[in-house]
């Protein structure tokens, strides 16, 4: 009777059970095994993989491994090498989305140690210029999330000073050298666009430090919600107005200039938020939901 | 909760402060546990300063961590770490990541320019950030912006901003699950 005695072969025969691996989606795990899972009637040999941030366990298909970019975790002397790119300040960010995702996203998935380099170091020369979009944001994060882990696990230090680091490269603090060149101090970049006011938190706190303020700013607003309903026309009339102007061969091409036609009240007070939502969406549609609810509103506040 | 514990003496307004600034950013509790001590034999080989990570490691205290709590130690003392492929850097405090303990030195404030409870309420949120796994951020306006950037003075707010508010609180609700 003959004993399974020699190891799996995993993807292109570089991975053995125990290493510690990169995947580009999960972050650093450990290979833990190959089994046989029966999946809709259909057995399937999958690598099993440990994560190590949180020890969650995450099956591959063995067909897939190297198509999803696993790979070992980088050796002492690419982690230096990713230093020295990253000391090289990027003065040229990808200013085209398109190539940009097109771009990142390639070299996310099979780019390897590099490739996650490269993204993050794109992304934030993009930073300097101006603030990201939501995708990019966390497309920033999970990159820096991967290099920081692969960091810490190639060169055995803690999270914490992977991270620090990282951004002693990408941000050096005044006097950081790196080969013994001086790097350029960090300087200032734009901020991001604040949270707004609407949406922020009110834990109650502003009241008791800055004095009343947020009582001082609250009748304020009530009162705009009720400026801006009563020289509205109804509900109905808007719908059907909105409607006949969309028909109209004469309909002025560009939306700043219907803009003009609306009350001066309406527009002034109406937020800016909802002026760029009846822009995008057909106007019949928007007004009919939206009215009641202003009307609601108003009533309830008198 | 986020627990605080003292290692050297502060006023007690700065640690109202704080306490008000991370309960803001985090939306969370947080209240003073107590004093601490700080390990003697965390000072770093040439003796001038402590080794954050040694310090974090070896606090011997007998606070009670629960599922989602976090503990921020606070010091005056000056704080190192050990040097990575960059060498060593200017080290503000030290956090496990997405772990329980940070520690949070005031050491530096003064240079900075910020009032010291502006500085160590904003350093507090920062390393409390790093224990929900909240990375550095490029907005100079966030508390995740690293400490010895131009933007932690330029910003004296203690915010996080938009994408970290909502990781943190994506974090913090698993937590307490």
């Amino acid at each position: 009777m003959a004993t399974k005695t020699h190891e799996p072969v995993i993807g292109d025969g570089s991975l053995h059970i125990g290493d510690r691996v990169v995947y580009p989606n999960q972050g650093i795990c450990r290979i833990t095994g190959v089994e046989t899972k029966q999946i809709a009637g259909q057995n399937w040999e999958v690598v099993t993989l440990s994560r190590e941030e949180d020890g969650a366990t995450v099956m591959v298909p063995k067909g897939k491994v190297m198509g999803i970019g696993l790979r070992k975790v980088a050796d002492v002397a690419a982690i230096e090498r990713v230093f020295d790119e990253l000391a090289i300040p990027n003065t040229d960010p990808q200013l085209d989305w398109k190539v940009r995702h097109r771009e990142n996203a390639d070299r996310m998935s099979g780019g390897g140690l590099f490739g996650t380099v490269e993204v993050l170091k794109g992304l934030h020369a993009l930073s300097r210029v101006r603030p990201l979009p939501q995708k990019e944001r966390e497309l920033y994060d999970n990159a820096r999330h991967l290099l920081v882990g692969e960091i810490a696990a190639a060169m055995n230090i803690p999270l914490h000073v992977a991270e620090d680091n990282l951004d002693y490269a990408l941000w050096p603090p005044p006097g950081m050298t790196r080969n013994g060149r001086p790097l350029p101090p960090a300087t200032l970049g734009p901020p991001s666009p604040t949270r707004p006011a609407a949406e922020d938190d009110d834990l109650g706190l502003e009241d008791e430090e800055l004095g009343g303020t947020a009582e001082a700013v609250a009748p304020a607003a009530n009162e705009t919600d009720v400026e801006e309903e009563q020289p509205a026309p109804p509900a109905a009339h808007k719908a059907a107005a909105d409607k006949e102007k969309s028909k109209s061969p004469h309909r002025p091409p560009k939306p700043a200039l219907a803009k003009k036609a609306r009350p001066a009240a309406a527009k002034k007070t109406a937020p800016a938020k909802k002026a760029a939502a009846r822009k995008s969406a057909p106007a019949a549609k928007k007004a009919i939901p939206k009215k009641p609810a202003g009307k609601a509103k108003a009533k309830g506040k008198r | 909760m986020i627990r605080i514990v003292t290692l050297s003496e502060f006023p007690p307004d700065v640690i109202d402060f704080v306490t008000r600034r991370l309960h803001a950013a985090y939306g969370m509790g947080c209240e003073l546990e107590g004093e601490g001590e700080i390990p003697a034999d965390a000072l770093d080989d040439e003796q001038s300063a402590y080794d954050a990570v040694k310090v974090v490691d070896e606090m011997d205290d007998d606070v009670t961590l629960y599922a989602d709590d976090k503990i921020v130690y606070l010091t005056n003392e000056p704080l190192t770490a050990p040097p990575g492929p960059m060498g060593r850097g200017p080290v503000d405090g030290y956090a496990q990541y997405g772990g329980g303990k940070a520690l949070v030195t005031a050491h530096g404030l003064s240079d900075k320019g910020l009032p010291l409870e502006v500085g160590l309420a904003k350093r507090a949120a920062h390393y409390v950030g790093h224990l929900w796994d909240l990375h550095h951020c490029f907005d100079p306006r966030c508390a995740m912006h690293p400490g010895w950037s131009p933007g932690f003075a330029a910003y004296p707010e203690v915010a996080l901003c938009l994408f970290d508010r909502e990781k943190s609180e994506r974090k913090i609700k698993l937590g307490s699950s």
